[in-house]
């Protein structure tokens, strides 16, 4: 009994990270309705920026969450003006190609710069686990959770309390009335698009400080469990991005406890399966309206 | 010919087995991000039938590709309500999963005096049907390439048929081609099942091929890129995704000179091409006026025949 209830807290924990990455990937789905398969990779760039400054430079904790949120904005505009700008209405699997292969020039980037297959990442917090009578919780992993929790809340503040927010509602409802109505619609997509890759930055920066190492495989990992999360949680729904981001978490640490690594990665695509089918909307989502299911 | 150039040429053409499935998908309006898995399926199923039970190897590619058409229509059934990319998450996870359990899998025989079959993550070594054969790797290179030109042959009839207008239809819009009278479920079904039994042999072919298959090779990055083809070659006629195989595996994975800047030359390239050509370089439009132009010609000679002009 002990050990599930440290398992299902691991997988709270473990599970926030997801739901960081899928909130980025659901502000940008949510207003492009296109899927940006670069999301991850953009974060990957801002991850190798940081790592970057703390191997040559020695540059502190915080300085290196700066950098690598910066990195993952300045790529993820990139991505924005290459494979999303320019492409008209319906094109909406012409931009997911694009975003694909846009990942894989971000990638080798990144291996160019850094060759090694692992980098050491600066810890988040060092010092022994907290004990809560029995359970352990590690320190960094409360981070993680809070940052995860405060995100959510101020994605959710922003979106429904400011003008900002209005105008991006305003876009995702229908982009034309929008325009009509004097909203700058390219300038605020490419905001948001910079909102959500700073999202995924921090996202990439608590992950990877709790990890404590940086890989090469970072960029599809971050694209792949992201795209996870927010499928489970219901697409274009910030609480659902957040809860299937946990949701997620709690299945993978208790099938690793019981099968094993393989089995956890078959449990994790078994749970997304059995969504979509059973339930398409996810846990919280509408049942969608998808551009890319429209004129391919 | 040489044998790397050879080696290049088989390769390509037995990419182009997933990038066609693929398109076929794309026909209809659904974007797979798992045609993979009818491949890695294709290539154990083949594989155990030739290495494992001694089968012949035509049987044992016919069986690959029924084993992988049973199991993309039983994927198309539950996946037939969803829509865009749910479609594409749903057939991602399909995928992946079939990965995870190829990594799993051991079933060996004793051949020999040597363990033959599927050893989980360590992959299905020696299917050595080509070499006990003394096929030589040239010979192998037609087998694959007749097999392809039969295949094209079957797009292009495809293309005159009505079942190919009918593909079309459901792709451009599903409740109109309903309306129409059209039983999208049941085409959207066949689609699938034409599409993995197409992977399934380039799977079978490509198992033959490199006499060793590992489920790492099956990866996501195998599903996309296969999409992709279809998209930078052209979705206007099935010459397209063969292009894009082309583009992707002959020029740039095998001119040395790019070696270490292939994926930063090639990304930008693809991502530039899609701006200016939203559906590939041949795309529907291109492939008309190429047709009409053929059809003005031959008109044209025949009045000339006639002495109209």
């Amino acid at each position: 009994m002990i050990d599930f209830i440290q398992n299902t807290i691991d997988g709270v924990m473990i599970g926030s990270s997801y739901g960081l990455l899928a909130l980025g990937f659901t502000v940008i789905f949510g207003v492009m309705r296109r899927l940006n398969l670069s999301y991850g990779p953009t974060v990957m760039i801002g991850a190798y920026f940081g790592t970057v400054l703390y191997l040559d430079f020695g540059a502190g904790l915080l300085a290196v969450a700066a950098a690598v949120v910066a990195g993952a904005v300045i790529s993820g505009v990139y991505v924005e003006r290459l494979c999303f700008a320019p492409m008209k209405a319906g094109a909406g699997i012409a931009s997911m190609v694009s975003s694909f292969a846009i990942w894989m020039q971000l990638e080798q980037a990144a291996v160019l710069v850094l060759p090694r297959h692992t980098y050491p990442f600066p810890p988040l917090a060092t010092g022994p686990a907290l004990e809560i009578g029995p359970l352990l919780v590690r320190p960094d992993h409360l981070i993680m959770l809070g940052g995860a929790l405060l995100l959510a809340a101020v994605v959710q503040l922003a979106l429904y309390h400011t003008r900002f927010g209005l105008g991006l509602r305003a876009v995702i409802a229908n982009p034309i009335a929008a325009n009509l109505v004097g909203v700058d619609v390219g300038r605020l997509v490419m905001l948001a698009f910079a909102a959500a890759s700073a999202i995924g930055g921090v996202a990439g920066f608590l992950v990877l400080a709790v990890d404590q190492q940086v890989t090469p495989m970072f960029g599809m990992w971050a694209t792949l469990k992201g795209l996870i999360a927010m499928m489970i949680g219901g697409l274009g729904s910030i609480p659902g991005a957040l809860l299937g981001g946990l949701l997620l978490g709690v299945v993978e640490v208790h099938s690793h406890w019981l099968f094993g690594p393989q089995v956890r990665d078959l449990f994790a695509y078994f749970v997304l399966f059995a969504f979509l089918v059973a339930r398409p909307g996810g846990l919280l989502g509408r049942t969608a309206d998808v551009e890319l299911s429209h004129r391919v | 010919m040489d044998d790397y150039l050879v080696s290049v040429l088989s390769n390509i053409g037995v990419i182009s087995f997933v990038a066609l499935s693929a398109y076929l998908l794309l026909l209809t309006g659904e974007i797979s991000f798992g045609q993979q898995a009818f491949f890695a399926i294709g290539a154990y199923a083949a594989g155990m039938a030739t290495a494992m039970w001694g089968w012949p190897l035509a049987l044992g590619i016919a069986w690959g590709a029924a084993v992988g058409a049973a199991c993309a229509v039983s994927l198309g059934i539950p996946t037939l309500r969803l829509r865009g990319l749910q479609f594409s998450i749903a057939t991602l996870a399909f995928a992946e999963m079939v990965r995870i359990l190829f990594e799993l899998f051991r079933y060996q025989v004793d051949i020999d005096g040597e363990p033959v079959g599927p050893n989980g993550t360590d992959g299905f070594r020696s299917i050595r049907y080509i070499f006990d054969h003394n096929i030589e790797t040239f010979d192998f290179m037609m087998l694959i390439y007749t097999m392809l030109a039969v295949t094209l042959a079957g797009f292009m009839l495809l293309e005159r048929s009505r079942l190919g207008v009918i593909f079309r239809m459901i792709g451009e819009d599903a409740t109109l081609a309903s309306l129409q009278g059209i039983a999208v479920a049941r085409y959207k079904v066949l689609a699938a099942g034409i599409a993995g039994a197409l992977a399934a042999v380039g799977g079978g072919l490509y198992a033959h091929l490199t006499t060793y298959v590992e489920p790492r090779t099956f990866d996501v990055m195998l599903g996309v890129h296969s999409l992709a083809y279809g998209l930078i070659g052209g979705l206007g006629t099935a010459l397209g995704p063969l292009l894009g195989v082309v583009i992707d595996v002959g020029l740039l994975e095998s001119v040395r000179l790019f070696a270490g800047y292939r994926m930063i030359i090639f990304g930008g390239l693809v991502a530039l091409l899609l701006i200016f050509r939203p559906r590939g370089l041949l795309d529907e439009r291109l492939v008309n006026r190429i047709g009409r132009l053929f059809r003005n010609a031959i008109s044209g000679s025949t009045r000339t025949g006639r002495g109209s002009r």
